[in-house]
């Protein structure tokens, strides 16, 4: 038998800090199940989802039970659903959402991500059909995620897209006023998107993919804060910052093992390929599991002080470390991610005018996502909200990462007010935009701003 | 070499440990021309226990093993048990159950906690591979390793532990051993 530390330990991490396995998500092929006519390509779609997923949240709650490790959520990925409704108008990808939510209950998974676009070259005119279909396809579906990669390293950012979609991050928001523009969480704008990702809001299948693959996401901030906390209390003599990087790296191994032990189960029991492992902080607000917490823990008295950007970058990178020598192929975004809503620390940090747009901007160079779940007045006009978008852009273009933006202007609320979206979505103060209503002229050039020159490697 | 025609032992040792026990046992054996299939000892709190398999010619009895060992010129003393097994033991090395699950059961100490564990496996028609127990201050904890290969539910058992820990006053955790195993070692 093992040591019996070493089994104390692994307990510890399940039963009391929160390990669990976040996702698994089934990506499904959809590319070949484009019909003569929409209502023939939605049968198709459903009937592929149920063929592929019919069985799969009773596998994964077999195998969770089985192994005593919670499985929290199961969800699907599909093909980026413009490419599998080429030529439709808006009407028809707004039926088509309806069609995947449906799909999406069927089967019994809690969210359903793909329904995007790749234009990071240029749009297509089913692409602009599909940008104009997001307010109301994102308003009368429950389950459906959207995402949409505007820029990579390769081919440069799309200025085009992007100035259309400061307006439709509003009007998607409008459209679910009554939710507190709940719609804008469920849509992600990307540079340098990657087709494996399993987590949402901006999980897609991507086109490179085979017909069907299983892609786990374990998450944790929540062991490796524990696990931090140990250590420090545990050592009287001066700690460096390599150790504790190692200490970070090492609880990232384990983590990150029990979400692959799971993910071949899944697998081999529904004979569907596994995929990879995404090993990403991915925060809940739920007290303990907070990667915000982690940043204090590591040294700053408030998130967003000076030092915060460099301590994400330390976490960022041993997080990545142990993580792939844990798993056979790590992929997705694995890192740490700073959602602000999801975060309880970050949201208070916000609340305290210690956590601003630019630093988080500033943070998100060194870590894993990017804007993400940023609350702003319902009142920022369209362009300002381009302009953001652009920023966050430009810094994956340029530093060969994938980065997404995902405001939420809620509607009638200001500074001083706050949101909630309850559950895995939490809530936060609204979020102070700097400047506003003075980026409309870059926006209204449109165009390309070309790939930076490190990416010519032919 | 196949050794057909010879019988089986099992001999128990147990001393006071002290260097060489190890070394005059299997001497002895050695000097009887045994041939020694595996052996398993463990420590606790200086005291010595050793387990092993040997095979002998066919004209060796219990009575001539232990004969030899007592020749042994010990400091400790020995205390040894020989038994012949009528029907050869399987020596291949198989490794653990698909089943075998680890429970981890901490609490308050207080008398009974282990005969009350193990005798839940029993009803329960669970085997214990293995266990270990610790105790720091007033907390107790036992792990034990498992095989859960002859229970018909184990979801059932899941149910009854959470239970008996309720009753108990422990803290009880059932994980399948897989997990511990990937966790905590390089290979997958």
């Amino acid at each position: 038998m093992l040591r019996s530390d070493q089994i104390l330990a692994t307990v510890e991490m399940i039963q009391k800090e929160n390990l669990d396995v976040r996702t698994v998500t089934m990506g499904i092929n959809l590319l070949d199940c484009r019909g003569n006519s929409v209502a023939e390509t939605c049968r198709k779609i459903q009937d592929r989802i149920q063929e592929k997923a019919g069985k799969f949240v009773e596998t994964c709650d077999f195998v969770s039970r089985k192994l005593g490790i919670p499985v929290v959520n199961k969800r699907i990925s599909i093909t980026p659903i413009a490419f599998v409704g080429a030529g439709f108008d808006q009407d028809g990808f707004v039926e088509l959402a309806r069609a995947l939510d449906q799909a999406a209950s069927d089967v019994c998974v809690d969210i359903l991500g793909g329904f995007s676009a790749q234009v990071e070259k240029g749009m297509t005119e089913t692409d602009r059909q599909y940008i104009m279909s997001l307010p109301t396809a994102l308003s009368v579906t429950d389950k459906i995620c959207a995402s949409i990669n505007v820029g990579s390293s390769q081919k440069g950012i799309n200025m085009d897209a992007l100035t259309m979609l400061g307006q439709s991050v509003k009007d998607i928001a409008e459209a679910t006023r009554d939710q507190n523009g709940f719609g804008a969480a469920k849509f992600v704008v990307f540079c340098n998107q990657p087709g494996d990702n399993p987590f949402m809001a901006g999980a897609i299948h991507g086109v490179e993919e085979a017909d069907t693959v299983l892609n786990i996401g374990v998450s944790g901030p929540g062991v490796i804060a524990r696990s931090l906390e140990r250590l420090i209390s545990s050592r009287s003599d001066s700690l460096g910052l390599d150790e504790i990087a190692e200490e970070i790296k090492q609880t990232t191994f384990r983590v990150t093992r029990c979400g692959e032990l799971v993910g071949r189960q899944v697998s081999e029991i529904l004979g569907i390929e596994f995929g990879v492992v995404d090993l990403s902080l991915a925060p809940t607000p739920t007290i303990g599991d907070s990667v915000g917490e982690i940043l204090q823990i590591l040294g700053v008295d408030a998130i967003g002080a000076p030092g915060s950007t460099a301590i994400l970058a330390m976490l960022n990178d041993a997080v990545k470390k142990g993580g792939i020598f844990a798993s056979k192929t790590v992929g997705g975004l694995s890192g740490a991610f700073i959602p602000v809503m999801e975060d309880a620390l970050l949201a208070e940090a916000v609340g305290s005018g210690a956590l601003c747009l630019e630093k988080l901007e500033a943070m998100t160079c060194v870590c894993s996502v990017g804007l993400d779940m940023i609350p702003i007045p319902g009142s920022v006009d369209a362009d300002t909200i381009s302009a953001i978008i652009a920023d966050e852009m430009a810094l994956g273009m340029v530093n060969n990462k994938t980065t997404a933006a995902r405001i939420i202007p809620v509607p009638g609320k200001e500074v001083g007010d706050t949101v909630s979206f309850g559950g895995l979505f939490g809530a936060s103060p609204i979020m102070e935009v700097r400047n506003v209503g003075k980026s409309g002229r870059f926006i209204g050039w449109g165009g390309r701003i070309p790939a930076p020159v490190h990416s010519f490697k032919n | 070499m196949e050794r057909l025609m010879d019988k089986q032992f099992i001999i128990s040792v147990m001393s006071e440990d002290r260097p060489g026990i190890i070394a005059d046992i299997t001497g002895a054996i050695y000097e009887l021309n045994g041939d020694l299939a595996d052996l398993n000892q463990s420590v606790l709190f200086g005291y010595l226990t050793m387990i092993l398999v040997a095979t002998f010619d066919n004209h060796i009895t219990p009575e001539n093993i232990l004969a030899r060992v007592t020749k042994i010129q010990s400091p400790t003393q020995l205390d040894v048990i020989v038994r012949k097994m009528d029907t050869p033991l399987d020596t291949s090395q198989s490794g653990l159950p698909e089943k075998t699950y680890i429970v981890t059961a901490q609490g308050k100490n207080k008398s009974g906690l282990v005969h009350g564990i193990s005798s839940f496996c029993y009803l329960h028609n669970i085997n214990i591979l293995d266990l270990a127990t610790t105790r720091t201050d007033d907390r107790y904890t036992m792990i034990l390793q498992l095989d859960l290969s002859k229970v018909d539910s184990i979801t059932v058992v899941r149910e009854d532990l959470q239970e008996y820990g309720k009753e108990s006053g422990l803290h009880v955790v059932m994980q399948h051993h897989q997990l511990f195993k990937v966790t905590n070692e390089i290979n997958f």
